[in-house]
């Protein structure tokens, strides 16, 4: 298939964009990395009149910290979260253990984060991450610029708060303290291909108590979901010693936490090979099997810090 | 440049390659569809008009446009149709008044380029009537919604061997049933389908990347009411067909058709997505087995019922599952074997030869019914096969089937798979995971098979030539047509071996119906051992053909001219005289030889084995160690055969864990992500796989080859599903069905019953 015939605009500054986008005559697409755009519209299922292709735009280039926050331009690729110390912190060992779950090295050296959150597909890493951890997506439009908290952002698959003559030019994810623990574990069938369920997880703990739990879950709704009851029912328990193997007792918390995160949290949309039953079932099992690793990633980042000052 | 493996190693790994689609013709118009998005309907109107109108379109019609335009035609070769299961059952290259299949064409438009052709397609609007769809042999077999009206969905029945008498079931010590599930799978080249059809004065010549040349030259001659001489057919360079690529398809026809009508070039190079929608499909067949054996596990009685699902049409495959019937004993002296089929109309593509073709259906239904019997019997399932081999004396074997096995050593093959795969190792591993409820259960699995290559009686034989030229080098020449096997480095060095000159003197020609007149083609693993075998026996010719003629111009008997590493040489009292080939031609003429050669059926035959790791909470399938051991006889070149059989496991575990097609409620393909939605296994999902090889020689010819494409395809599904039941200990094996995906394993693993059986 060929994509039926478009305008293609290439704007140098973010203003530029906004007015391409702003031309309310035709229906305008947004090209960052195009690795879902282009197939698209190959398949003909989307046929913009114009393509905006912001790669021209210095200003959306680059990340960097503000303040307590980690600000990803809208022009990043998913490649550059590939090394842990990318990004300081836990955060970075988040991200750097989740992209690689992203497709394949040639699709993560050109799409972007910020066309993640613009794309909004429910089986997407980045977006259950940024609602999990309370991320900003930030955009511009003719009216100016705004910025949208993860936790609104997200109405349904390819569904989004953003308007369409808006531009997203950034996403801001939170950094996370050293006494932060995370873990990210994706289930699919081939490496290759989308998650059908994958869970990212960041576990505070203090002296062997869990004080705050952060929980996303990828394709287990239409949309990325935060796992808010699954979270409270860690608040308050200790984490032990933990299990060896990946298979968790019963009576575990996070075995507790997996189920409750299966019957509360998700709302699983059936898809060949993996129907509602299913979904729920590896959601309680890779709730619980992330929030082992989280646990040990803490535990692990307590004993590095101890032996440092040592 | 020595790095490179094969002669034709350099041009493709180096982007010169030339294939259908890089062949720049001027003024050639490129032909694109307008599909069905339907299943199955009644095509009430299809409107053309608003298409001709679009900038860069050339032309839009549909079949009432097009009232010459010639149907499908059918194959009676190798018994994949028949005359009956076409008879009413008109397979129209456009759709006339039913849609049978989705995405089959309702229209073709023309174009400057293709982007134009697709924008004329999305103007062309078409009516359909839907009616229910069927896409299962079981959801069609009852005829409550027929494709063609009047006739029965099940387009042939066939069978192989005597019915069973029902005393044998009563008085065996052990009768296992099941069911089987072999899925509709996707061949998926790398390379869609080709044609390209440039009419020149009143010839036709015609690039597509195929495998049977000569066969698309008589079709297309025979739809254009043509003699083949005013066709000629050329295959460029073509990435892969595993079967696919073999058959004049609806859109061959019509891109004739229309060169010929318009005088002009027309290409159709199919994309990735009408390839998932509308390529033929493989294997596809729902079976029910039942196995008897006596207390010591001697086998008594083998029944294999196939409903297999041929698609829409019965112009291609009807006649394929004889081919799994035929070859339904396995590997066993299993004394009663009877195989019966339904071939049964559905609202899918057709399923046509797909690497294997009928033989891994037979293979995986008889190795896991030998492991469900083993488990039965509570006997070791090595040791029951061991038991019932064919043994090495007993060749040629007649088996109940009617397969006439040509030769083997079954236990030698499975020896060594057991010793590479290290058995007693994993043996004691999986005991000891038994035994620890943390770690995840580990199951091991083996699977003998014998298969068929060089293709079906009355297609056993290939036409080729042997030329020698006056500076010294050989030009061969054969009815072959590669997609990938290599013959450009293989078959030239056994000429060269043959006739003692330097490989690089010789060259191969092939895929071009106007330098061969006469061909059969690539396909059921006839390579080396027909068209290899042919070569060799036209590079013997040459040499007796060279001797007669030296002796003539030296004026002595032939016998006392010898041929020596190129050379005619005649060793008199007085001296010797030598001279070499070219020298040869020079002073007697032109030297060339051409002939029909045909070889014997050969049955190919190895054992492989598989370990896998179940993650039962998940239901993930994690393969750990893959040994492939075949024989196809002799090796013409071991690096070439090895990688053949590495390609062919890796497609045998795509459908054991990853190939399958999920339709919706209407009965369309759920495919819309492409290879996002099949799944093809891909380099991050290889196990180590251990190839290995026995060397028993083929009968069949002097060379002794024996095919070796098809050996993992067939061999390694079993070997997979059965390490997996191990690991789970299942009950009942019809829980497992390929592929195994996620889902499917789990909710094996937490079915209530399982097997606490002693082995």
């Amino acid at each position: 298939m060929k994509p039926a015939s478009f305008d293609y605009v290439v704007p140098r500054t973010v203003a530029e964009a906004v007015e391409a986008l702003g031309d309310t005559g035709r229906e305008a697409q947004v090209l960052a990395g195009g690795q879902s755009l282009i197939l698209e519209m190959h398949l003909q299922r989307i046929r913009p009149g114009a393509v905006v292709d912001i790669n021209r735009v210095p200003e959306l280039d680059g990340m960097r910290v503000e303040g307590d926050e980690l600000r990803v331009g809208a022009l990043v690729r998913h490649a550059a979260f590939e090394p842990a110390t990318a990004v300081p912190g836990p955060l970075g060992a988040l991200l750097s253990r989740a992209v690689v779950n992203i497709a394949h090295p040639p699709i993560r050296s050109r799409g972007t984060m910020a066309g993640s959150f613009g794309w909004a597909h429910p089986a997407s890493e980045w977006c259950a991450i940024g609602v999990a951890l309370d991320a900003t997506v930030e955009v511009t439009g003719p009216a100016g610029a705004r910025d949208l908290p993860a936790r609104d952002y997200f109405l349904g698959p390819h569904r989004t708060a953003r308007r369409p003559q808006e531009l997203i030019t950034a996403v801001r994810l939170p950094l996370l303290g050293a006494d932060t623990g995370v873990g990210f574990i994706e289930h699919r069938r081939t490496h290759f291909t989308f998650a059908q369920v994958a869970v990212a997880a960041a576990l505070t703990v203090h002296d062997g108590v869990i004080v705050d739990a952060r929980i996303g879950l990828v394709n287990a709704a239409d949309r990325p979901v935060r796992a808010h009851a699954a979270e409270r029912s860690l608040l308050g328990a200790e984490t032990g010693r933990l299990p060896a193997g990946p298979r968790l007792p019963d009576g575990h918390p996070f075995a507790l936490a997996g189920r409750i995160a299966a019957r509360e949290d998700a709302a699983p949309v059936a898809q060949p090979y993996a129907d509602v039953e299913y979904k729920r079932q590896a959601v309680a099992v890779l709730v619980g099997r992330t929030l082992l690793e989280a646990a040990a990633d803490s535990h692990a980042r307590l004993t590095a810090r101890e032996g440092h000052h040592r | 440049m020595a790095q490179w493996t094969r002669r034709e190693d350099e041009r493709l790994l180096t982007g010169r390659g030339r294939f259908v689609a890089d062949i720049d013709v001027p003024g050639c118009l490129d032909a694109a569809f307008v599909r069905s998005t339907v299943a199955h309907g009644r095509l009430r109107a299809v409107d053309c008009t608003a298409a001709r109108d679009v900038p860069g379109v050339a032309g839009a019609w549909s079949a009432a446009d097009l009232p010459d335009l010639p149907p499908v035609p059918y194959t009676l070769l190798a018994g994949l149709s028949t005359e009956d299961a076409v008879a009413g059952r008109e397979w129209p290259a456009l759709v006339k008044d039913r849609v049978r299949y989705p995405g089959e064409a309702l229209a073709v438009v023309l174009g400057e380029d293709r982007y134009r052709a697709e924008d004329g397609v999305a103007e062309v609007t078409a009516v359909i009537e839907p009616l229910p769809a069927v896409v299962t042999p079981s959801a069609a077999l009852d005829d409550s919604v027929r494709l063609f009206d009047g006739l029965s969905n099940i387009a042939l029945r066939g069978e192989a061997g005597e019915p069973v008498d029902p005393a044998v079931w009563r008085d065996a010590a052990a009768v296992v049933e099941a069911t089987y599930r072999q899925n509709l799978l996707m061949p998926s080249p790398m390379e869609c389908r080709t044609i390209l059809a440039v009419p020149e004065g009143d010839r036709l010549t015609v690039w597509s990347g195929h495998q049977m040349p000569h066969r698309l030259r008589r079709e297309l001659a025979a739809l254009l009411g043509w003699s083949p001489d005013r066709i000629r057919v050329v295959v460029p360079d073509t990435g892969g067909a595993f079967g696919s690529k073999s058959a004049a398809f609806p859109e061959f026809v019509v891109v004739a058709h229309l060169a010929v009508k318009l005088g002009r070039p027309v290409r159709w190079i199919e994309d990735r997505r009408e390839s998932m929608l509308v390529a033929t499909r493989g294997r596809g067949q729902d079976q029910t087995v039942r196995l008897a054996a006596d207390a010591d596990g001697r086998l008594l009685a083998y029944e294999l019922k196939i409903d297999a699902d041929v698609g829409a049409y019965p112009h291609l495959g009807v006649g394929l599952p004889m081919q799994t019937a035929w070859m339904a004993a396995g590997a066993y002296t299993t004394p009663r074997v009877h195989a019966t089929l339904r071939s049964v109309l559905t609202n899918t593509m057709v399923t046509y030869p797909y690497r294997g073709a009928g033989r891994p259906e037979a293979a995986t239904a008889i190795e896991r019914t030998m492991d469900l019997l083993a488990g039965r019997l509570g006997m070791d399932p090595i040791e029951l096969r061991r038991r019932n081999f064919v043994p090495p004396d007993a060749f040629p074997y007649e088996t109940p089937t009617g397969r006439r096995y040509d030769s083997g050593n079954y236990a030698a093959a499975l020896d060594l798979a057991l010793e590479t795969l290290g058995y007693d190792r994993w043996c004691a591993e999986r005991d000891r995971r038994r035994r620890d409820p943390d770690a995840l259960p580990l199951g091991i699995g083996v699977s003998c098979y014998v298969e068929r290559s060089g293709g079906e009686a009355g297609g056993l034989h290939e036409f080729g030539s042997v030329e020698a030229h006056e500076d010294g080098t050989v030009t061969a020449r054969c009815g072959a047509a590669p997609s990938g096997q290599s013959h450009e480095t293989v078959f030239p060095a056994l000429v060269a071996k043959v006739l003692g000159v330097p490989e690089a003197r010789v060259r191969l020609v092939e895929g071009d119906t106007d330098e061969q007149p006469e061909g059969l083609g690539s396909f059921a693993s006839r390579s080396a051992q027909v068209a290899g075998a042919m070569l060799q026996h036209a590079a013997t010719l040459l040499i007796e053909r060279a001797r007669t003629r030296a002796a003539a111009l030296w004026g002595v008997p032939a016998e006392q001219v010898e041929w020596a590493d190129g050379t005619v040489v005649h060793a008199a009292p007085g001296g010797a005289s030598a001279t070499g080939l070219g020298d040869l031609v020079k002073a007697t003429g032109p030297l060339r030889v051409e002939d029909r050669y045909e070889a014997g059926m050969a049955f190919p035959f190895g054992a492989h084995a598989a370990v896998t790791e179940v993650d039962p909470e998940l239901g993930t399938v994690r393969v750990l160690s893959l040994v492939a051991v075949d024989d196809c006889g002799v090796v013409l070149d071991p690096a070439v055969v090895r990688g053949q059989a590495f390609g062919s496991a890796v497609q045998g575990i795509g459908q054991a864990l990853y190939e399958g097609i999920a339709f919706d409620d209407n009965g369309v393909p759920q495919l819309s992500g492409g290879f996002l939605d099949y799944l093809l296994p891909t380099f991050a999902e290889l196990p180590p796989i251990d190839i290995k090889d026995t060397r028993t020689p083929g009968p069949g010819t002097p060379l002794g080859a024996k095919g070796a494409g098809e050996s993992g395809c067939i061999g390694s599904p079993a070997a997979i599903v059965n390490a997996v039941a191990d690991a789970l200990r299942l009950a009942d094996p019809g829980l497992l069905q390929m592929p195994l995906t996620p889902d499917s394993v789990w909710r094996a693993a937490h079915a209530p019953e399982h097997e606490e059986g002693a082995r």
